[in-house]
């Protein structure tokens, strides 16, 4: 232990003489984290979601229709997630230029004409906000929705369409109205199961907490979408810095050092251990700089502090084995450094760092991710703070520190390999 | 009675045999040089020693116990000075000992009074708080010279330890070590100087091409070449051949032979002066005859063929 302390010693020594390399490292995640909030435009300040989206909605045909679906934007969950403004295009395209909207919506004219007679699919048209990526994206995708519903309800009522036109055209008296809004629903009634979206659902089961104190489990928060990117974003950027920290086992390899404390001692475990415990106690604060920082961005209220710190510990020790093994088996630190992050970044991409694990292919999702160190972090921490499910998390971290451990004792014996073969940097 | 022995230590990096069956000792109290060109093989023994290379054949004895039967105890009586500066920049000097006392064992207070001690006979006290990296050369050899000796080793590993550094501190250095071995350390001591070989060891293990070819104290190896008499002929010799010379052979031995310069050792004891006219008798026109003693030079040039020097 005596020994262990001071190789620790020496090395935070020698980091407080010099502690710009190390500065400029803790300084990445943050401007990694600034990076993500500025790529994805304004986050949630509730910390709930992604915001009410701004838009414009610009109605060039001016319809009872068009005014129907105008009036439908702010009602029930709709007025939860859209904020709509009623504008003309110019005013519009000028308050998008000025960053004050999201996107704009142009109904076009003869927009109900076109859509009564049936002659063609329903067009609307969509001006995005370049500066900005999630909100225009998301009003894409439910203006996709809202087309793909017209259309198939247009194929659905085509005798009751023309009618509804002449009705707008020319005015009909209450007893025809009336008798159309009839045969409407009715049919409306019939197709409604394959109009109404999403037509395949999932409902969570939601456990009821067992244990409250635990504090790993219960009902969970709704997801916050840069919560859960950064969780992974943070997994996979620990391992690129762990093979920076370890940059400086290479230094007492060519430095000579490392040799001299093996010509007093023959057992290379305690110097190994001690610089991963250096590189750990650095992964630390870049875990705390990144979540810690990307809290206050995006607005992600951590709901689990201790589990995550204690599973990122456990990561900082599995990075910093990973590193030495990599020291341990390349030689050449600038080759090693090129090919641990090539495979820190495949280890990422595969673990679901950078996508959702669903999204991966189907092999990899099912017979490789789960055996990542990555996934069973940024996982693990999604489980905790967005699940709502109980997170077997202290075996996580048994997991996460047994191969730590299995990778340094690999990197021992590869080093005292190296040694005795006289294999030098 | 011999503190370390190799015993027909070999290593080969793939084809190439860096060392080849080389066998010595060092006795307690004794400065034993091991003398060799870049490449001979000295790094390569010293390594093997100090157990941070694995031997493919031979064996190293410390006090009287195979190194592998137990290194820690080996490691624990050895102090090893790497031929690079095996410091850290960073830290000063002071700190720079302290942490190489402690990695050593020694207990905080011991390891700071030690590094007192050591930052003195080296003469770096006045600037002990200053960062290494701040250091000439010669104050950083003192240094990683100091980092081996705290917790007082009984053989110490000189590893070519003056290398680059300018004449005064190499002085410094040498009579530091003279004073180490004053007092009873013991010191295996590789270099690829004749001077410090000659005037620092008692004895000398000549090394080349990973063989060890010759050794013994400084008279012993110059008995090798006839005693004290070497005689270093200049003149036109482009195209002489002592081979054909009568009786030159059986009273002279050859060690250089140049389009300027024949170098003998006579192989009798024969008074130099009837040795001196031999060669003046020589069908050659000789312009200047020196007779001297032989230098460590001229048993490599002996052994070898070769100029140390070159």
């Amino acid at each position: 232990m005596n020994l262990l302390r001071t190789l620790l010693a020496k090395d935070l020594r020698r980091t407080a003489r010099n502690p710009l390399p190390w500065l400029i490292h803790l300084a990445m995640p943050l401007v990694i984290t600034a990076l993500i909030g500025l790529a994805f435009g304004r986050g949630a300040g509730d910390g709930a979601g992604l915001g009410r989206i701004r838009f414009a909605l610009v109605d060039e045909d001016d319809s009872p229709l068009t005014q129907f679906l105008r009036g439908g934007l702010n009602q029930g969950e709709g007025g939860k997630y859209l904020e709509p403004v009623f504008l003309n295009r110019a005013t519009a395209l000028a308050q998008l230029n000025d960053d004050q909207l999201s996107a704009v919506v142009v109904i076009p004219k003869h927009f109900t004409g076109d859509y009564l007679s049936g002659r063609g699919p329903v067009t609307l048209e969509l001006i995005k906000n370049p500066a900005r990526s999630i909100h225009p994206a998301v009003l894409e995708e439910l203006l996709g929705a809202l087309v793909t519903g017209l259309n198939a309800l247009a194929r659905n009522l085509p005798s009751e369409l023309p009618a509804w036109r002449e009705v707008f055209a020319r005015g009909a008296d209450y007893r025809q109205v009336a008798d159309l809004i009839v045969r409407t629903g009715e049919k409306i009634e019939t197709v409604r199961r394959y109009l109404d979206p999403p037509l395949i659902t999932y409902t969570k089961e939601v456990k009821p907490r067992e244990d409250a104190g635990s504090g790993a489990g219960g009902p969970g928060p709704a997801l916050n979408l840069f919560g859960y990117l950064l969780a992974g974003l943070a997994t996979m950027f620990l391992l690129f810095q762990a093979n920076i920290g370890i940059n400086d086992l290479y230094g007492e390899f060519a430095g000579r050092t490392f040799e001299r404390y093996h010509t007093l001692h023959q057992r290379l475990l305690p110097f190994l251990v001690a610089k991963g415990v250096f590189v750990v106690v650095m992964l630390l604060l870049c875990a705390a700089i990144m979540l810690a920082g990307g809290g206050l961005l995006f607005g992600i209220h951590w709901q689990h502090p201790l589990p995550v710190a204690l599973l990122v510990l456990g990561f900082a020790a599995f990075g910093a084995g990973f590193a030495a093994l990599f020291a341990a088996l390349v030689p050449d630190a600038r080759r090693a450094d090129a090919l641990s992050n090539l495979v820190a970044m495949a280890l990422g991409l595969a673990g679901g760092c950078a996508f959702p694990p669903q999204s991966l292919p189907v092999f990899l999702r099912e017979h490789i991710t789960a055996l990542l160190p990555t996934a069973w972090l940024a996982e693990g921490i999604r489980e905790l703070e967005f699940g709502g499910v109980p997170v077997n998390w202290p075996m996580i971290l048994l997991r996460l520190l047994a191969v730590a451990g299995v990778l340094l004792g690999l990197a021992t014996w590869q080093f005292r390999r190296r040694f005795a073969r006289g294999v030098r940097p | 009675m011999s503190l370390l022995r190799a015993q027909r230590l070999s290593k080969s990096f793939g084809e190439v045999r860096a060392v080849d069956g080389v066998s010595f000792e060092v006795r307690a109290g004794e400065l034993y040089g091991l003398l060799g060109p870049n490449g001979a093989g000295k790094t390569t023994t010293l390594s093997m020693i100090a157990g941070l290379l694995r031997p493919d054949a031979g064996e190293v004895v410390v006090d009287g116990t195979p190194f592998s039967a137990d290194p820690q105890r080996a490691k624990r009586i050895m102090g090893v000075v790497p031929q690079e500066l095996a410091v850290y920049e960073e830290l000063s000097a002071r700190e720079n000992l302290e942490f190489w006392g402690r990695i050593a064992g020694l207990a905080p207070r011991a390891a700071r009074a030690r590094a007192d001690e050591l930052l003195a006979a080296l003469a770096l006290t006045d600037r002990a708080r200053e960062p290494v990296k701040t250091y000439s050369g010669g104050m950083k050899r003192r240094v990683n010279l100091g980092c081996a000796l705290l917790h007082r080793p009984r053989l110490l590993l000189l590893d070519e330890p003056t290398v680059g550094i300018d004449p005064q501190a190499r002085l410094n250095i040498l009579e530091f070590i003279r004073g180490l071995q004053r007092d009873g350390t013991a010191i295996l001591y590789t270099t690829h100087y004749l001077e410090e070989a000659e005037t620092l060891c008692q004895r000398v293990g000549i090394i080349d091409h990973g063989r060890l070819l010759a050794e013994g104290t400084l008279a012993e190896l110059q008995q090798r070449l006839g005693g004290d008499r070497l005689f270093i002929l200049e003149g036109e010799l482009g195209g002489a051949k002592p081979e054909a010379w009568p009786r030159f052979a059986e009273r002279f031995q050859v060690l250089q032979l140049t389009d300027r310069q024949l170098i003998v050792a006579a192989r009798d004891t024969r008074d130099p002066a009837d040795c001196l006219r031999d060669l003046l008798d020589l069908p050659v026109r000789v312009e200047n005859v020196t007779l001297k003693r032989p230098s460590l030079n001229d048993v490599f040039l002996q052994l070898t063929g070769r100029d140390l020097r070159e």
